[in-house]
């Protein structure tokens, strides 16, 4: 065991997969620098670059740029008051009225130090927790299975979206993409048209860089195009004590940054929730903890500590379910997917027995990756700052020619172009229409496994109606399915009555699905 | 376009999408059944139900809910802007594929720049070649993929 622990972490400490982490952190903060670009997008485009690493490598270089662009998106929020991703946008309430006194570099060192601790700590979270759950999780059956992915799914639907129906027909919809291919019993192609090309299945790479980026930039443009908005321009003062954060300022946000870690690693586990979610959260327990909970919003340290701190965390927490069931907690671990099976791995309890070796050099990864990130961070804060100002007009032509090439290489051929541009229309159309195109997505992924446990729970009980019944673990989730189902329509039915303004408001796909009331 | 009539095409149209696929896609772009397991139609099936189902479900309340308001206003499809965008994108492959990846990816780059609305000779020229030469390099020469 301790020999394959250290194995592991000596394979990621390879020369080659530490400049691939070093890379995927420069390229995530660059990312997430760039006001329009997120994580999940930088992912969805990078993941054809990574099939020419080692399995270590790329999923080190694809965790790094997840965790560059946790980071990434606070330099725009803090500075233009744009956050690069919505789970920044707490970010901005405290770190751009700082950015107006002339202290944005020490808003921005505040995120980066915060960043770094949550994501710290929530990989140690991991390291600790992931083995010893998934050893549990290996007493699971394919009843189990069906009946948490069912929990997954709906969770997904009723806490990302603003309407449970319409999350569920999403994820229903993409439940329906995922049966495109060679049907696993038969062996025969299904649902494709009599399209040969469709006989492999549709990969995730057009899906996601299709849904992910494509759309996003084309919806972008569309606001872009004829808008009259110019941008801040911020001057830095200085003054040490309005650029640098001193280790006493750091330890006074102590409590605030364990707590918020905690939040972020907590809802990070929990699939659907997603790092928004854990930032707002996060930031409504630092001022309803708070001494003077009025200086939030005008400038507190405490606000950046605690949003960033949390959302950091989420990034790695989320490997917990990916890991230990094989269920993706958000977008970026849904990608991630992704790229475990392209280079041969299925995400999962057995991952932890059939390749242990892997898992800890991923985890070796993990703790390079938030290392490089202080490092990268620091070193490269102004570089970074100068990206925010890069105009659209050059960066939006430049991503829809990478969202093409990165289509082409996912298989070298055209149809899969055509597909990502099919997805994307399909993405404006589901934005413009209010459905989530990522329960779609997690539908798509989730559909292989959810019909394999189904055909083996059939299989193994010859076709008997009461299989279910006779599993206490897989009754229990498939009531907890029920019960949130119930639980948010009952919600909903209440908003529907009790507030008719509210049915009016608009929508906006950035912006989180929950938000506290303490707010500023 | 209003949220209540936004709603109204949208679950109208997943309720026609969802019934083609119950009548006639499923049943016939779907192999026979072997004998053994969960029959190849069943998840497909169960998925479009669902979506049948939900989108029924949601027509109603949407229907029920016009009748006690209006509702608020939903942001409407811009057809000239997606047209605009799609189409380069839908030609440049087959385009590639004629004229050559150099070419083809210059034309592409110039025709979005414009249509972002950059007016300017040098930016237009420089982000047109750098990205076309540094993807054109990095394909052909650092990764060896065979060019489009």
């Amino acid at each position: 065991m301790i020999e394959t622990i250290l194995a592991g972490f000596a394979d990621a400490l390879h020369l080659a997969n530490i400049l691939f982490v070093l890379l995927g952190v420069v390229v995530g903060v660059t990312a997430g620098a760039i006001p329009g670009i997120n994580g999940p997008m930088a992912i969805a485009l990078c993941i054809p670059l990574s099939y020419y690493m080692s399995p270590v490598a790329a999923i080190g270089f694809l965790v790094g740029v997840n965790k560059g662009a946790f980071f990434g998106g606070s330099i725009p929020g803090i500075l233009l008051n744009a956050p690069g991703t919505p789970e920044s946008a707490a970010t901005t309430w405290d770190g751009h009225p700082m950015a107006l006194q002339g202290k944005g570099e020490k808003a921005l060192r505040v995120a980066l130090y915060s960043s770094v601790t949550g994501d710290a700590f929530a990989t140690l979270l991991l390291v600790l927790v992931a083995a010893p759950l998934a050893s549990v999780a290996l007493y699971m059956g394919p009843p189990e299975i069906f009946a948490l992915i069912c929990v997954a799914m709906t969770i997904i639907a009723s806490l990302g979206t603003r309407s449970l129906t319409r999350g569920l027909i999403a994820a229903a919809f993409g439940i329906l993409i995922g049966m495109v291919g060679i049907e696993p019993v038969s062996a025969l192609p299904r649902l494709t048209f009599g399209i040969v090309a469709l006989e492999r299945g549709i990969s995730l790479i057009p899906i996601g860089i299709g849904m992910l980026a494509f759309s996003e930039i084309i919806m972008q443009l569309e606001r872009l195009i004829g808008s009259t908005t110019t941008q801040e321009v911020i001057s830095f003062s200085d003054k040490a004590e309005d650029r640098l954060f001193s280790l006493g300022e750091f330890l006074r946000c102590g409590k605030t940054l364990l707590r918020s870690s905690f939040v972020g690693s907590m809802v990070g586990a929990l699939p659907g929730l997603g790092a928004p979610v854990a930032s707002f959260f996060a930031y409504d327990q630092a001022v309803k903890h708070s001494y003077c909970p009025d200086t939030f919003g005008k400038g507190n340290l405490e606000g950046i500590a605690a949003s960033e701190a949390a959302n950091s965390a989420v990034a790695a927490s989320s490997l917990i379910p990916l890991f230990t069931l094989g269920i993706p907690g958000n977008m970026a671990a849904a990608l991630l997917i992704g790229a475990f099976v392209v280079h041969g791995m299925t995400p999962g309890p057995l991952m932890f027995e059939q390749n242990a070796r892997f898992v800890y050099a991923v985890y070796g990864s993990v703790v390079i990756a938030s290392l490089l990130l202080l490092l990268v961070g620091r070193a490269g804060l102004r570089l970074f700052c100068k990206l925010v100002q890069v105009p659209p007009l050059t960066l939006y032509p430049v991503i829809i020619f990478t969202c093409t090439m990165g289509a082409y290489l996912s298989q070298y051929t055209a149809f899969d172009v055509t597909l990502m541009l099919a997805f994307s229309l399909l993405a404006y159309f589901m934005r413009k229409f209010d459905y989530s195109f990522i329960c779609l997505i997690i539908g798509f992924i989730l559909a292989p496994i959810w019909e394999t446990s189904l055909q083996q729970v059939i299989i193994a009980s010859e076709i008997d109606p009461f299989m279910f019944a006779k599993r206490p673990v897989a009754i229990i989730l498939m009531a907890l399915t029920f019960f949130i189902i119930a639980k948010t329509a009952f919600a909903a039915c209440k908003a529907n009555t009790s507030s008719p303004a509210l049915r009016g408001a608009p929508s906006c796909h950035a912006c989180p699905p929950r938000t506290p009331s303490t707010l500023p | 376009m209003t949220e209540i009539k936004r709603d109204v095409i949208s679950y109208g149209f997943v309720a026609m999408l969802s019934g083609a696929f119950l009548l006639w896609v499923i049943p016939a772009f779907s192999p026979e059944y072997p004998g053994y397991g969960a029959p190849p139609t069943l998840m497909p099936n169960v998925a479009a139900c669902l979506m049948l189902g939900l989108s029924l479900l949601g027509l109603v309340r949407t229907v029920l809910r016009r009748r006690r308001a209006d509702g608020g206003t939903a942001d409407g499809v811009r057809w000239r802007h997606l047209f605009l965008f799609f189409l380069p994108c839908g030609l440049m492959m087959p385009a590639m594929h004629h004229l050559g990846f150099i070419p083809a990816g210059l034309l592409f780059m110039a025709f979005i720049q414009l249509a972002c609305g950059q007016r300017r000779i040098a930016p237009l020229v420089l982000v047109a070649a750098l990205p076309v030469l540094a993807v054109y390099l990095l394909m052909r020469y650092a990764l060896g993929v065979p060019m489009p």
